[in-house]
């Protein structure tokens, strides 16, 4: 069979890494192709070169038998071609309703250039039918869920004429049900005749939904492979390209004083499914609690209220036997509290400022890095040299800026930060999300070096493996009530997915 | 996505750029006046005559700068908190109202006592008018680029009441009363109004340079403008670093109305700044934040501006056309790539270079 | 109480009209460009441009539509230099606003002076005006002559284009795109949505807008044209637009805001209030009606509700809770 889509020898610089070196790809009809590669592998920066987000700087890309090269190749020209994309975050106009999303640039119309809503629900409904896309057309995006926003995505993308539709890790913001969901979606789709490339790092969801794979390693292109000629180790070690160390095994904590403890708390969002009600829960010395949840369902909320920067309406908070309500960041921060941000770079991080600033910035008003208000620049730097030894960050250097640095090491800023900084109690907001292998392992090992010294972590992560990994006791967040806890033994994928849904409420 | 790369300041394309942007707004300039029916080689003679030649000339020049620096350098510290301060106009109009009312309503005080009061009057004046805005935008999220404009209006009606009415200097021309001789700023260069705030400028300058770059407050500043989130997040409250770089911003705008008053005029006149305040932004635009060039790009407007009363007077050319062509300097400058194609033909070894990088 | 009825008399309706006319025009300018994300700080200096060119064409022509039409002309080359500096030569549309404004200022100045030999102001014998209309069932009495009759040509239009660009904003597929291109750029691009096209264009129409709003100011609010005679009205239009958040609608509600302030303002200064305090009027008002726009703004939010309606239940499970326990001890 003669392939769809062929790219060759394909090259993208950007500012400070080289994303694609080198890649390729072979794309066949009514296929589902995955493409897997570890985080920074360039396998998002070669799907989005073949959907005209960016220039080629070299190679050559096939469509259907034409073919072109850098430059003269746009995402006009990819929607023509009939390519269609949903990105990891989604390209919708959170102000518009869903209706004016999928039909945005492609728009019915009437004389005069007056928009014809009827004949564009008309065209739409086709393909919810067929497909099972359920979506109320109506409503405005930022009232919707996640998971229908990616089913908006996958609608605009059939809409705009799509033979071949990309998806961008679909499942990262998605339970274990509506993955399901999504794959028999898919394999309608693959039997309905469309192409599917599915970018993934997780080999579970590939060796289920893939027929053929392409694997990446940083940048460049390791082999294609059928599905029923592989499995999960092998694809494991061509990912990687070296042995993975397992994670070691979880020890139990033993104590029994609390912490930090959290009673009848209610916050306010700008969403009513992220609104906490009624929440508590409560952490030992040197356990490890795991908030498993689909995103946007109050984790954000919660991590804001207890961190000092959103308001608490109601309840208590208690850490160190001190209620923290209402308190300042800084207060609450002074008080014990270390903070891994779920977004390194929104809260985590200053990109354009250098790596020992991003370090010293939560001690600013020390006496050491300064008296009268001068900073000492030698203190600071002497902090930040100490630190940046202990965590292996690369390089080794004070004055690089935090943007020149790649994800791993970044995190691992914000790791060595939070860990210097807590008194006995870290909240820990996916701490590894959007790393290489090897920073995670060296993060959780942090992070576990720090529970055997006894300190307590509250891990939040929408990732249930390592929820599961790490955790102590886990308890599920769902539209924002607590709807299980549970003790980490013998807990099952399934049922944690079902409560995370709401299910298993008690 | 834009390239970042440091060392393409002092690059070849980026000098030819700079040389080009300076020359061209000239170049059309001298083919207006020639159209004109001037000898466009005068003008410009007399154009650099009326800037530096002489010490009435120089010493306007001097004149001029300090409160074009002053503006645009109190420009310079909001934005180092992404805070659009187009209000700077306000506060030097505030700064230079009240300066004069200490300057003539405070009797009897030798002028080491004076001077300091009736700066520390027209800082203050200037630093709480900036600060509403910032206020209202820290606490409302009310825009402030729509309200700081506002308050330059209101700011120049109430110093135009306070000119006409209370502290009236009861002449024909509409002007406050003269300040005491204690509060006045020694002139440098008689005949010309240059006076000894031109030093104090400069050291206000070379302050607030390093309380940005050396102190907690401006790293709390830069942090905040960089990234408010990641600051609040440090336990850094943001939002009164904001209103504070505004009241700071404030004060050295009201610290510029004074030197005004007290050195230039010695008392203060209906609509005397013309929009001083507009020269001193757009140069600390231009400069693109750098404080090392502000400096040089306010003292450039300032001589052309000085330069072109030279040239009216002498060759008859418009003083309005100076301003039409630094409108034009002004835009060239601040254009990214203006000629940048012809240098990437004219020098492959560059791409090449880039490449390998 | 006598001097309240001096003010607000049936005149007012035409007051604020003529007062507000000038903004409105410029706020369309403004809207359009900030539903394409851009801060058209410029149309104060399109607007001075688009006055002087109108002014001087219809007189030199002796007809007010040559008048408009270089207005018009002027307004979309100044916005076409803002559109191309900004868009293609990443220049901050600040920089080149302001820039713009004040060679606006200096530019009108020179050729008043090149070509008039004036300085100030440009008053002309027979100067040429946009028709005024009159509706001659409605002269016969001076209250209806007032409310319905002697309105310059685009005090009557400007209500009327206020609808149409609404409808060209929400109604149209031109329309979507432009909000889509402000309201989320990559979004837009990901549709195959020409960006820099769309901004382009949004840029070019605000010129015209703000052309149109120069040659009302000199040829239909007044008879002759004065340097600076924009006096910051085309920043009050952006804090306008801005007030009713890129909607022309409640944008036009902020600009008759503006306009009856305005001639409150006039007449009050019958009342021995001083003149100064009079003209801060429109700037104050402005200022007051962004904030509790913005305050109106937030508590008004989802937010907002939600933490209201949070804390009701709060109190409701308070006094549940106490009822519980007083039942508990008797």
């Amino acid at each position: 069979m003669d392939p769809v889509v062929q790219m060759r020898n394909i090259h993208k610089q950007f500012p400070h890494v080289k994303a694609v070196d080198g890649g390729r790809i072979d794309i066949q009809a009514g296929e589902i192709h995955a493409l897997i590669g570890e985080n920074g592998a360039g396998k998002s920066t070669l799907m989005r070169l073949l959907y005209g987000m960016y220039p080629l700087d070299s190679g050559t890309i096939s469509v259907g038998g034409n073919v072109f090269s850098a430059p003269g190749y746009s995402t006009k020209e990819a929607i023509r071609m009939g390519i269609g994309m949903v990105h990891q975050e989604f390209m919708l106009v959170n102000e518009l309703t869903v209706l004016e999303n999928v039909i945005l640039g492609f728009e019915p119309t009437l004389r005069g250039g007056r928009l014809d809503f009827s004949r564009a629900e008309e065209n739409i409904g086709r393909y919810i039918e067929d497909y099972g896309l359920d979506v109320p057309l109506g409503r405005t995006v930022k009232t919707i869920s996640v998971g229908t926003a990616q089913r908006v995505e996958i609608i605009k993308t059939l809409y705009r004429g799509a033979e071949l539709l990309i998806l961008d890790e679909p499942t990262a913001v998605l339970t274990p049900q509506e993955t399901e969901q999504l794959f028999s979606i898919l394999r309608t789709m693959r039997d309905g005749g469309k192409t599917i490339v599915f970018i993934s790092h997780k080999l579970g969801e590939i060796m289920e939904i893939g027929d053929r794979i392409t694997v990446m390693r940083a940048g460049k292109y390791v082999t294609t492979l059928n599905k029923k000629d592989t499995n999960p180790a092998e694809l494991a070690s061509l990912m990687v390209g070296r042995e993975v160390p397992g994670d070691k095994p979880r020890v139990r904590a033993a104590s029994t004083e609390t912490v930090f403890s959290v009673e009848h708390l209610y916050v306010a969002s700008d969403r009513e499914l992220s609104t906490l009600r009624d929440v508590s829960f409560s952490i030992r010395r040197g356990e490890v609690l795991g908030i498993a949840g689909v995103d946007g369902n109050g984790q954000s909320e919660l991590i804001e209220a207890l961190t000092g920067l959103r308001k608490i309406q109601g309840g208590t908070a208690r850490l160190f036997g001190r209620n923290i309500v209402g308190e300042k960041p800084r207060a609450i921060r002074a008080a014990g509290l270390g903070h891994i941000p779920e977004d390194r770079n929104v809260r985590g991080l200053n990109k354009d400022f250098t790596a020992a600033e991003n370090l010293f910035a939560a001690r600013i008003d020390e006496p050491r890095f300064g008296g009268w208000g001068i900073l000492r620049k030698g203190a600071i730097l002497g902090y930040a040299k100490n630190l940046i030894e202990t965590f292996d960050i690369r390089p080794a250097a004070p004055e690089v800026r935090v943007a020149a640095l790649s994800g791993g090491n970044a995190q691992k800023i914000v790791v060595a930060r939070e860990i210097d900084a807590e008194k006995g109690f870290l909240i820990a907001c996916q701490p590894t999300r959007g790393v290489d292998v090897g920073a995670i392992q060296a993060i959780r090992d942090t992070l576990n070096q720090a529970k055997a010294r006894g300190v307590s972590i509250l891990l939040v992560s929408t990732d249930l493996d390592e929820i599961l990994t790490m955790s102590d006791r886990i308890v599920t967040l769902y539209k924002g009530r607590i709807t299980s806890e549970l003790v980490n033994e013998n807990v099952n994928i399934e049922s944690l997915g079902l409560a995370m849904m709401g299910g298993a409420q008690s | 996505m834009k390239r970042i790369n440091p060392a393409s300041i002092f690059n070849f394309t980026s000098i030819f750029n700079f040389i080009f942007s300076l020359l061209l707004p000239f170049v059309l300039g001298a083919i207006v006046v020639a159209l004109l029916g001037h000898d466009p080689q005068e003008a410009l003679r007399e154009l650099f005559r009326g800037a530096f030649v002489g010490r009435l000339s120089l010493g306007t020049t001097l004149q001029k700068w300090v409160p074009i620096l002053l503006t645009g350098l109190a420009f310079c510290i909001t934005s180092q908190v992404r805070y659009f301060n187009i209000g700077v106009e306000g506060c030097f109009y505030m700064g230079a109202l009240f300066s004069a009312g200490a300057g003539f309503l405070i009797t009897g005080l030798p002028w080491y006592f004076h001077i300091p009061s009736c700066f520390f009057a027209g800082v203050l004046a200037g630093s709480v008018w900036a600060a509403i805005p910032g206020v209202l935008r820290v606490y409302w999220q009310v825009n402030e680029s729509c309200s700081t404009i506002m308050f330059n209006y209101v700011a120049i009606q109430f110093a135009g009441f306070m000119i006409v009415n209370p502290w009236s200097a009861k002449s024909a021309a509409s002007q406050t009363m003269p300040i005491l001789p204690s509060a006045a700023l020694s002139r440098l260069m008689p005949p010309s109004r240059a006076n000894s705030g031109l030093f104090i400028a400069l050291a206000l300058y070379a302050a607030v340079f390093w309380i940005i770059r050396k102190t907690r407050l401006g790293f709390k500043m830069r942090s905040t403008g960089a990234n408010p989130f990641f600051t609040d997040y440090m336990g850094i409250d943001s939002r009164r670093v904001v209103v504070l770089a505004t009241a700071l911003s404030g004060a050295v705008g009201g610290f510029a109305g004074s030197v005004e008053t007290m050195g230039v005029y010695g008392n203060i006149i209906d609509g005397f700044s013309g929009w001083l305040a507009f020269d001193g932004m757009l140069a600390a635009l231009i400069s693109k934040n750098n404080l090392w060039l502000l400096p040089v790009y306010s003292f450039m407007i300032a001589a052309l501006k000085t330069g072109a009363l030279g040239m009216e007077r002498f060759t008859g050319v418009p003083k309005a056309l100076i301003d039409t062509i630094i409108a034009i300097l002004i835009i060239f400058l601040s254009m990214d790539n203006l000629f940048r194609f012809r240098f990437h033909f004219h020098f492959p070894r560059r791409k090449s270079e880039e490449k390998a990088r | 109480m006598e001097t309240l009825s001096n003010i607000v008399t049936y005149s007012l309706v035409h007051a604020t009209l003529r007062m507000s006319t000038p903004v409105v025009l410029a706020t369309l300018a403004a809207v359009i460009s900030r539903q394409g994300g851009i801060t058209n700080i410029g149309i104060e200096g399109i607007m001075l441009f688009g006055a002087y060119f109108g002014f001087v064409s219809a007189w030199v022509s002796g007809n007010w539509l040559w008048g408009v039409a270089a207005s018009v002309v002027a307004g979309v080359v100044v916005s076409a230099a803002i559109g191309i500096v900004h868009l293609k030569h990443n220049t901050h549309i600040f920089v080149i606003g302001f820039a713009m404004n004040m060679l606006a200022l200096g530019g009108t100045r020179f050729l008043l002076q090149q070509m008039f030999n004036v300085s100030g102001a440009l008053l002309v014998d027979k100067p040429v005006t946009l028709p005024i209309l009159r509706l001659s069932l409605a002269e016969r009495n001076p209250v209806t002559a007032s409310l319905f009759s002697g309105y310059s040509l685009f005090e009557l239009l400007a209500p009327l284009l206020v609808l149409g660009v609404w409808y060209v904003l929400y109604r149209t597929a031109a329309g979507l795109r432009l909000r889509s291109v402000g309201l989320h750029e990559p979004a837009a691009r990901s549709a195959g949505i020409d960006v820099y096209r769309v901004k382009m264009r949004a840029i070019l129409l605000s010129g015209v807008f703000a052309g149109i709003a120069g040659a009302h100011l000199s040829m239909g609010y007044s008879s002759m044209f004065v340097e600076n005679m924009t006096n910051g009205r085309g920043f009050m239009a952006l804090a306008a637009a801005n007030f009713g958040g890129g909607n022309p609608i409640y944008a036009f509600l902020g600009c008759l805001v503006f306009g009856l302030s305005d001639s409150i303002a006039i007449r009050l200064q019958s009342t021995g209030i001083p003149a100064q305090f009079v003209l801060m009027v429109p700037y104050l008002v402005t200022v007051a009606v962004l904030t509790s726009a913005m305050i109106g703004h937030s508590r008004r939010s989802d937010a907002a509700r939600i933490a209201r309606k949070l804390t009701e239940e709060i109190q409701g499970k308070e006094i549940r809770g106490k009822a519980n326990e007083k039942g508990k001890g008797s």
